[in-house]
């Protein structure tokens, strides 16, 4: 078990050198030199130097990239050229934002997908379980930006319910966390359900019910643990990347998280803080499959064999 | 496959039928609408801003879902962004099928170090999130079609690539490949002569469910200027420029919404029937 952490471990920091190195390579390949944007249009050939030497530009690119390496485990990821202040406090201010929408999201998605999948998968080929996969087809089929500007058209424009957007207050939560959970609820919905189908045909459940355990018993105690477990990696997949911003539901709502950012410094040709958005997206990601590979392999012991 | 035991479940599967016949009537609709459409979708032409949808009461000659801010006729733009966006996504679903096909195939069927290579490249592009990825490309290559379908082929080549090796490592163990190998078949023969026509049901129900996606991507795309550029119409950034106006003028975002929502639901369905079909085990 620890042997297998080790070695998941390993291969994440293999990952995250990788993502770093893309990174770089893609702020290679952006157009314009950095150093101009940086500096006013009336700068001198003088204080173009300069700004590339401050920036490390006239070096070559394996030193340059070194440098980078070096920069980010000083905790160094740029400087924005937008702000003017370093890109990871930047990041950081808007962690949060984003932190919250992505656990309202879940939230709201698992408190519905999971009932309902189990309870499609318990009563399989029933009204129940067609409309469970209905639902869970049709939030699929939901592009993100449609779903948003339909909530809002109902929710705002027409019944005056909630503000269309904003961020601050519990009001301005709900429908972008609707926006997120109801997709994720739709795959959830799917999982929990063939999980709870593939598992109730499994031979210890068939000895459980020899036993006369009550049907009850079996579902909630024997059979819903093991199949939540393709729930859990698919779910921690999700979050993961909703922690790297929902880009489009942010747009819409005017939510200030990563995703917006995201958008804005695209939007302001601020390269090295798109650069920096990524990395730590990337980080985020990364560690949080890692954590969600460990808590299957503590539900699942047989994880570890592989 | 026995055909009658194919017929059949095609008749009983109700997502496949459904499906079908959605995809059917969106494709054909969309590629012969230049046919029958009486306005230019890319022309403004702004007497007729804001026109309410018709419906047909001046029959084909009526803006019949509408005109948008610029007095565009939707149904025409509607129906002139399903040609492009489904053109796109499946041009993106057969160009990142193939890649990650060979890959996968090529990681699955060596296994090593080429193997470990290719899947730790998967993990790096899976560490950021496909959306993420893709905008951040696209700011750095421009906006343009195709950059478009490059980003996109970038970011979703991965999934079939893993599904592809996994079916590999499978049956790459079978007698009949073992037997290929001991006649001294070439590796480019048993990959894909003897392994990958073994392979191909999974494959073809990713595809299916893919198409989807990719019409979603492309929309979400659009949507924050990154995908298709005006004049051309798409989906997601007829919701976008709609966006402003809905609480007066909500057809301008209703229609292409219903639209995407319409065409994905018809695609998904189809691939959900198709993988009951072609693997009910999977169900």
């Amino acid at each position: 078990m620890g042997k297998y952490i080790l070695r998941r471990l390993g291969a994440t920091i293999v990952v995250l050198f990788f993502a770093t190195l893309i990174t770089f390579i893609l702020i290679r390949l952006a157009p314009g030199n950095p150093a101009l944007m940086m500096l006013a249009d009336s700068a001198t050939p003088e204080e173009i130097a300069a700004m590339e030497a401050y920036l490390g530009l006239d070096k070559p690119v394996i030193v340059q990239y070194l440098i980078y390496i070096a920069g980010i485990f000083k905790g160094d990821f740029g400087t924005s050229i937008m702000y003017q202040r370093p890109c990871i406090d930047i990041i950081l201010s808007r962690l949060p934002a984003t932190a919250l929408l992505t656990f309202a999201g879940c939230t709201v998605g698992l408190l519905v997908a999971i009932p309902l999948g189990v309870l499609a998968g318990v009563k399989q080929g029933s009204m129940v379980d067609l409309s469970a996969m209905t639902f869970a087809l049709l939030g699929q089929s939901m592009a993100t930006v449609w779903l948003a500007v339909l909530l809002v058209l109902i929710f705002s424009v027409h019944l005056g319910w909630l503000p269309a957007l904003g961020y601050g207050t519990f009001k301005h939560l709900i429908l972008p966390a609707i926006t997120i959970g109801f997709p994720l609820a739709s795959q959830t919905t799917r999982l929990a359900r063939s999980g709870m189908v593939d598992v109730l045909k499994e031979d210890y459940i068939t000895s459980t019910y020899a036993k006369g355990i009550s049907r009850r018993q079996v579902y909630t105690k024997y059979a819903f643990k093991n199949a939540m477990l393709p729930v859990i990696t698919i779910v921690g997949l999700q979050i993961a990347g909703y922690l790297g911003g929902a880009v489009v539901t942010e747009q819409v709502f005017s939510w200030p998280g990563l995703g917006a950012l995201m958008v804005s410094a695209i939007g302001n040709r601020d390269y090295p803080l798109v650069q920096s958005t990524l990395l730590v997206v990337a980080v985020m990601v990364s560690l949080v499959n890692l954590i969600v590979d460990i808590i299957n392999c503590l539900v699942d012991r047989r994880m570890t064999l592989n | 496959m026995d055909k009658k035991l194919l017929f059949g479940r095609i008749k009983r599967s109700k997502f496949f039928i459904v499906g079908g016949i959605g995809v059917f009537f969106i494709i054909i609709l969309a590629f012969t609408s230049p046919l029958f459409v009486s306005f230019d979708g890319t022309t403004s032409s702004l007497m007729e801003r804001f026109t309410p949808p018709e419906g047909f009461s001046k029959g084909l000659a009526g803006h019949i879902l509408g005109t948008d801010q610029l007095g565009r006729d939707i149904l025409t733009r509607i129906l002139l962004g399903a040609r492009i966006s489904l053109s796109i996504a499946i041009i993106c679903v057969a160009l990142s099928a193939f890649i990650g096909t060979v890959l996968g195939l090529i990681a699955g069927y060596f296994g090593g170090a080429v193997d470990k290579i290719i899947m730790r490249t998967c993990d790096v592009f899976l560490s950021i999130p496909s959306l993420i990825l893709a905008i951040a490309i696209m700011a750095v290559l421009g906006t343009s079609i195709i950059n478009l379908i490059t980003v996109m082929v970038i970011s979703r080549w991965v999934q079939y690539a893993r599904l592809m090796r996994n079916q590999v490592m499978v049956i790459r163990n079978k007698e009949f490949v073992l037997a290929s190998k001991a006649f001294g078949a070439s590796h480019w023969h048993i990959m894909f002569k003897q392994i990958f026509v073994n392979i191909t049901t999974p494959l073809i129900i990713l595809l299916s469910q893919q198409i989807g996606q990719m019409i979603l991507m492309e929309s979400s795309l659009s949507f924050l200027n990154m995908g298709i550029q005006p004049p051309l119409p798409s989906w997601g950034s007829m919701i976008a420029n709609g966006r402003s106006y809905i609480a007066s003028y909500p057809w301008v975002v209703v229609a292409p919404g219903i639209a995407l929502m319409l065409t994905v639901l018809s695609f998904n369905f189809l691939g959900d029937g198709l993988r009951d079909i072609l693997d009910p085990k999977q169900k």
